[in-house]
């Protein structure tokens, strides 16, 4: 199976989870307890004023009419209104956005970084204190659930020392001067983005130590060492690079989970980010919205298996190359 | 000969790992492993709770018990490691029966007691008819009652009465805290005209309405200013009548006083002054209950899958393996907040929804241990009987991946625990049950983080996180046991 | 003076259960231009001396004594960074089973040969590259095939890649470990045809490890025959072959197939290799030979030279042996 053949069946694939999820979006909504009506058409409404908003909100069409609608306009952005603040969910999706990306791609990049880096210390370093620490912290964040954690954090740092601010992303009013309030987010940005780096690294550095070691054991290692190689270059050209493969696809595998904790972590930071949209929607039976943003997370989803699938075939030369062999 | 005899004597020694001391066997190696064994122990102190709740705790939290203690109570225990709880009041209740009540004062009435029915013992008190000019008939009861701590933040009572007067009379009722210092407040009081049948008044030092009768603002506090110092309180019952035509009568059932504690119990009280101890002791039950029953079930359906998945193998194998991928890819937990949502708060619609989302894995460990079973020599010579694939299936595959099977639940257990947790937490669980992720949330929502009330939050989160190593750590014992292969995935 | 001279070197595995002595007093040399094949039965310790002489040991084993030196330089004494520059790959280089995973199947097959080149020499990668090239080029490799991975090779060709690397840098020795094994027999061939030529070509000194004795009366001048870490049998190979006078070696050449001779069943020395942990006291060979007596149970037979040409052998029974009768005979 050569990379292309690869390639072509895992967006075959991604387009089916997209079309799985979409149906499953629109199903869901349309069958959502508390007719939609309700929500939106005070009883005191004129029957006309209700016709046109009926009309507005596409209640009358028949479900496949529904389902064509629903499935073009998706696919174009274009959310429906939200029920509670009457305005485009696209927009308010995209206000919150960036701020879910900040969060997420920091606490991301971190946990990676520290991850690895801790795992292959860990490795080079066997039987010393960090690999008694590396072991005990992927027990740790394998068993603590996030938000429980999350919660002591912020009682700790947010209540108790107040070293870090309650919740938001930024302060309100925002301070002046852009360094400043590059500073006030930063700072808003440490709880939220920390915990999730805490209760991360754990297991990736548990994860990336095994498998480091098991590289450490190979005979290519042996012959690197024979070779005269120096220690550094071993380390990570030969034993880290040939890791990498499984690393880089865990890394990607990872993502989905860290983008619907998103949920929870925002839920809990007040954050003004997708996943507390989402929360509120839900909470507020404002069904554009919970359907926009779970549109949203979904696609997230979708893109970084998709992601996991194409860089697993990018960084191993078996898939990128071909030659038969599966893994 | 049939298909099923034989298929039947095959079934004698379906494969070699069966054996009859199996389980003796099975516990002598998992006993050499002190994780195993760890977890274990913790399981059954949680399994222990979940029986004992009722022994362990006197309060329900499936009932509603609210105000047991003031709100945000904090545990007794604070007193001795938090110094604002040094000498905070626990709650006292006192039940004023009808002969604790002190004559202080009589003018033309008199005090006597009868019974009244289901009412039980009353007092009574006759006041003489009102004279020209001569003003009415009054009378003073008092109780006393011994307060030693710092000041309250709350304290109720409930007066229940009955009067009996003719049309024209008019019959008044007060109640009175007189402080050690002699200090008077008024806080309730009421008149009748006329007869009026049993009567509850209710009073609470966080009404508006006892503020305002004490000259109070809105944002003061009766409890806080009345039991500001400490030593013997008076509570003094006020009664008057002006009843020109005949004699009026005041009964007076027993009443109750209660000062509600800042102090309450093992762990507190929540927002609502509900005991938090009940709520983590029946939480135990909760928790348990939905990590094994979606588990199992999960469990079972992935079981099946991968079992139809792997012997049948084919086009059916190929879908049921995309539909397994489909279900990996998608957000479970936006999945299962939106269908928690739409299918409503229930306990059994969480446990559904989290066993539907949690097949996947077990199935395609399943599906690949069946694989190699079929190829294996009894399960041929089955198919050579003629046995059908059902009861191969059945009878042949299923008790051969069984140990993979019961490993798989056990890791299971966790995940569901922590995805209910979860969605409790973000306030989608059921609202009539005490779950640990609802004390979190009430925590979280209610108050706990501004009071610095971290026993409202750590024991459910730990007893979340120990549930789920205990069960973590009973099913890798468990893996490493019975399927040494795999023990290096899951 | 030897090309490379060990002399009563000592090497011991540290492990739970206690020292397992892998390499014990141990003593021979390569002339320059010389291939040395050492033979023994898997266990023995010929691959730990191996990786004891280029000093790769794993982080339980240790150098408890003796000497390696190339051109007298001392080599033990060497300060890790000094060896790694000044001796690995660029004058002892070692040719790895190919069938394991000795090539890094991440890196592509050109590239590992031109990072040992850019490792050891000042020259530009351009230069590296092309002699990487030339290399592939003399062991039968295409050199189109230089951007290939290792997965893309069928296990002779790896083998023979691997062979490439070992000369990358000019090496005075290679060491060659098991370089056939898990080979088929007409790729065997081949790579050990491949091996003879380049010996020839670059006039190299090998040192080669194997438990094949066929490969060794192919390709080598001298042989040492190892048994429970100790050298038993010392000599040139026509020698040892034509006149083994140790029981044991007696024992390998007589198991090895003559395809010349008419009608030899195939043979194996019977019993096992002993546990180093604790090897048997006296002659290590003792409770599997049958010439065995009480002396060799107590008594460590010390290696004493016979019949010139340097052959020289570890036993109490040479008087024996010596004779030419064939011993294992039931």
């Amino acid at each position: 199976m050569g990379f292309r053949t690869y390639l072509i069946r895992r967006i075959v694939y991604a387009l089916i989870v997209l079309f799985v999820i979409l149906t499953f979006n629109f199903a869901v909504f349309r069958l959502m307890p508390g007719d939609a009506e309700k929500m939106i058409i005070d009883p005191r409404f004129s029957p006309e004023a209700r016709m046109a908003l009926r009309k507005q909100f596409g209640l009358d069409d028949p479900p496949l009419v529904q389902y064509w609608k629903y499935i073009t306009s998706l696919l174009r952005f274009d959310l429906g209104q939200s029920f509670a603040t009457r305005r485009p969910v696209a927009s308010e999706l995209a206000e919150r956005l960036p701020n879910t990306i900040v969060l997420f791609l920091t606490a991301f990049t971190l946990t990676m970084v520290i991850g690895t880096a801790v795992g292959v210390y860990a490795a080079q370093h066997r039987g010393t204190f960090a690999e008694t620490f590396v072991t005990g912290a992927g027990l740790f964040t394998y068993a603590v659930p996030t938000f429980f954690f999350q919660l002591l954090l912020l009682m700790l740092f947010g209540y108790y020392i107040r070293i870090f601010p309650i919740h938001g992303t930024m302060s309100a009013p925002p301070p002046d001067g852009a360094f400043l309030r590059f500073l006030d987010r930063v700072h808003h940005l440490i709880l939220p983005a920390g915990s999730n780096v805490i209760i991360g690294f754990g297991s990736w550095a548990l994860y990336t130590r095994n498998t480091m070691l098991e590289a450490l054991g190979q005979d290519y290692i042996i012959t690197a060492r024979a070779k005269g190689l120096p220690r550094r270059e071993i380390l990570y050209h030969h034993a880290l690079r040939s890791v990498l493969p499984p690393i880089v696809t865990l890394i990607f595998l990872s993502l989905p989970g860290m983008v619907t904790g998103a949920v929870i972590t925002e839920t809990i930071f007040s954050w003004h980010g997708v996943g507390r949209y989402l929360m509120d929607a839900v909470l507020q039976q404002d069904y554009p919205a919970a359907q926009g943003a779970f549109y949203l997370i979904a696609l997230a989803v979708i893109i970084s298996n998709f992601m996991a699938d194409l860089v697993y075939g990018l960084v191993d030369p078996r898939i990128r190359v071909g030659a038969g062999e599966r893994r | 000969m049939n298909g099923e005899t034989v298929a039947g004597q095959a079934a004698v020694q379906p494969a070699p790992r069966r054996k009859r001391s199996g389980i003796a066997d099975f516990w002598a190696q998992y006993r050499r492993r002190p994780y195993g064994l760890v977890g274990l122990v913790m399981l059954a102190m949680y399994i222990a709770v979940a029986l004992a709740a009722p022994l362990l705790t006197p309060y329900d939290p499936r009932k509603t018990e609210f105000f047991l203690a003031d709100r945000l109570a904090a545990p007794i225990w604070a007193r001795f490691i938090i110094p604002r709880f040094r000498n905070a009041p626990p709650t006292s209740r006192y039940t004023i029966h009808p002969d604790q009540w002190k004559v202080e004062r009589q003018e033309r009435a008199s005090l006597s007691f009868e019974e009244a029915g289901d009412r039980g013992e009353t007092a009574v008190i006759r006041f003489e008819p009102s004279v020209e000019g001569g003003g009415g008939a009054r009378s003073e009861l008092s109780w006393k009652v011994h307060y030693g701590f710092n000041p309250p933040n709350t304290f109720e009572g409930k007066v229940t009465y009955r009067v009996e007067a003719p049309p024209d009379g008019m019959t008044r009722l007060s109640l009175v805290i007189v402080d050690p210092e002699g200090k008077e407040y008024d806080i309730w009081g009421t008149a009748v005209y006329g007869e009026q049948d049993w009567t509850t008044a209710a009073l609470d030092s966080r009404d508006l309405q006892m503020k305002t009768r004490l000259n109070m603002t809105i944002f003061d506090d009766p409890a806080k200013v009345i039991f500001s110092t400490k030593g013997d309180y008076r509570l003094v019952l006020k009664a008057s009548s002006e009843s020109p035509s005949a004699e009026a009568k005041l009964f007076l059932a027993p009443a109750k006083f209660n000062i509600l504690g800042i102090l309450h119990g093992l762990l507190g009280a929540d927002h609502m002054g509900a005991d938090l101890w009940a709520q983590l002791v029946y939480g135990a039950r909760i928790s348990l209950i939905i990590g094994i029953s979606a588990a199992v079930i999960g469990v079972a359906l992935g079981t099946t899958i991968g079992i139809i998945s792997g012997f049948l193998g084919g086009p059916v194998d190929e879908f049921l393996m995309r539909v397994a991928d489909v279900f990996l890819s998608v957000p479970t937990l936006p999945v299962l907040i939106i269908l928690s949502a739409f299918l409503g708060k229930n306990m059994w619609n969480i446990v559904l929804l989290v066993a539907a989302f949690s097949w996947m894995g077990s199935s395609r460990v399943v599906r690949s241990q069946t694989l190699s079973l079929k190829e294996r020599a009894f399960v041929e010579a089955a198919k050579a009987a003629g046995a059908s694939d059902a009861y191969i299936m059945v009878v042949h595959i299923l008790p051969n991946v069984l140990p993979l099977v019961v490993a798989n639940m056990v890791l299971m257990m966790p995940v569901a625990i922590l995805y209910e947790a979860s969605l409790s937490f973000l306030g989608l669980g059921d609202p009539r049950i005490p779950t640990w992720g609802r004390m979190l949330q009430n925590a979280r929502a209610f108050g706990a983080f501004t009071e610095l009330a971290w026993w409202w939050l750590v024991p459910p989160g730990l007893a979340i996180t120990l549930l789920s190593l205990s069960f973590t750590f009973i099913g890798n014992t468990v893996n490493e046991v019975l399927n040494p292969r795999y023990r290096e995935r899951s | 003076m030897a090309l490379l001279e060990v002399k009563d070197l000592k090497m011991y595995y540290r492990t739970l259960r206690g020292q397992v002595k892998a390499v014990d007093c141990v003593s021979f040399e390569i002339e320059k231009g010389k291939a040395l094949g050492i033979a023994g039965e898997s266990g023995c310790g010929k691959s730990s001396m191996a990786i004891t002489v280029l000093r790769l040991l794993p982080s339980n084993g240790h150098i408890l004594g003796g000497e390696v030196r190339m051109d007298g330089l001392d080599l033990l004494s060497m300060s890790e960074e000094a060896f790694r520059k000044a001796i690995r790959w660029s004058r002892i280089s070692m040719i790895f089973q190919g069938a394991m995973n000795a090539l890094n199947p991440v890196h592509r097959v050109g590239n590992q040969i031109v990072e040992a080149i850019l490792t050891h020499e000042d020259v530009s990668r351009q230069e590296a590259v092309e002699r990487a090239r030339r290399l592939l080029d003399m062991v039968g490799i295409s050199p189109r095939r230089f951007n290939d991975y290792p997965h893309e090779f069928s296990g002779g060709m790896k083998q023979r890649a691997i062979i490439a690397m070992a000369l990358a840098c000019n090496p005075d020795l290679v060491i060659a470990d098991e370089p056939t094994t898990a080979l088929d027999v007409m790729v065997q061939a081949q790579v050990l045809r491949a091996i003879q030529d380049l010996r020839e070509k670059l006039a190299l000194s090998m040192m080669l490890i194997t438990h094949d004795l066929s490969v060794i009366a192919q390709t080598c001048d001298d042989v040492a025959i190892m048994y429970a870490g100790k050298i038993v049998e010392y000599g040139t190979a026509t020698e040892v072959y034509k006149k083994p006078l140790h029981p044991y070696s007696m024992g390998l050449v007589s198991a090895f197939p003559n395809i010349a001779a008419e009608k030899s069943p195939v043979r194996s020395v019977p019993g096992f290799p002993p546990n180093l942990v604790s090897p048997p006291e006296g002659c290590r060979f003792h409770p599997r030979c049958p010439l065995a007596d009480d002396k060799c149970k107590t008594e460590e037979p010390a290696s004493v030279e016979v019949g010139g040409n340097h052959h020289s052998v570890a036993c109490h029974k040479v008087d024996v042996t010596a004779g030419g009768i064939d011993i294992w005979v039931q």
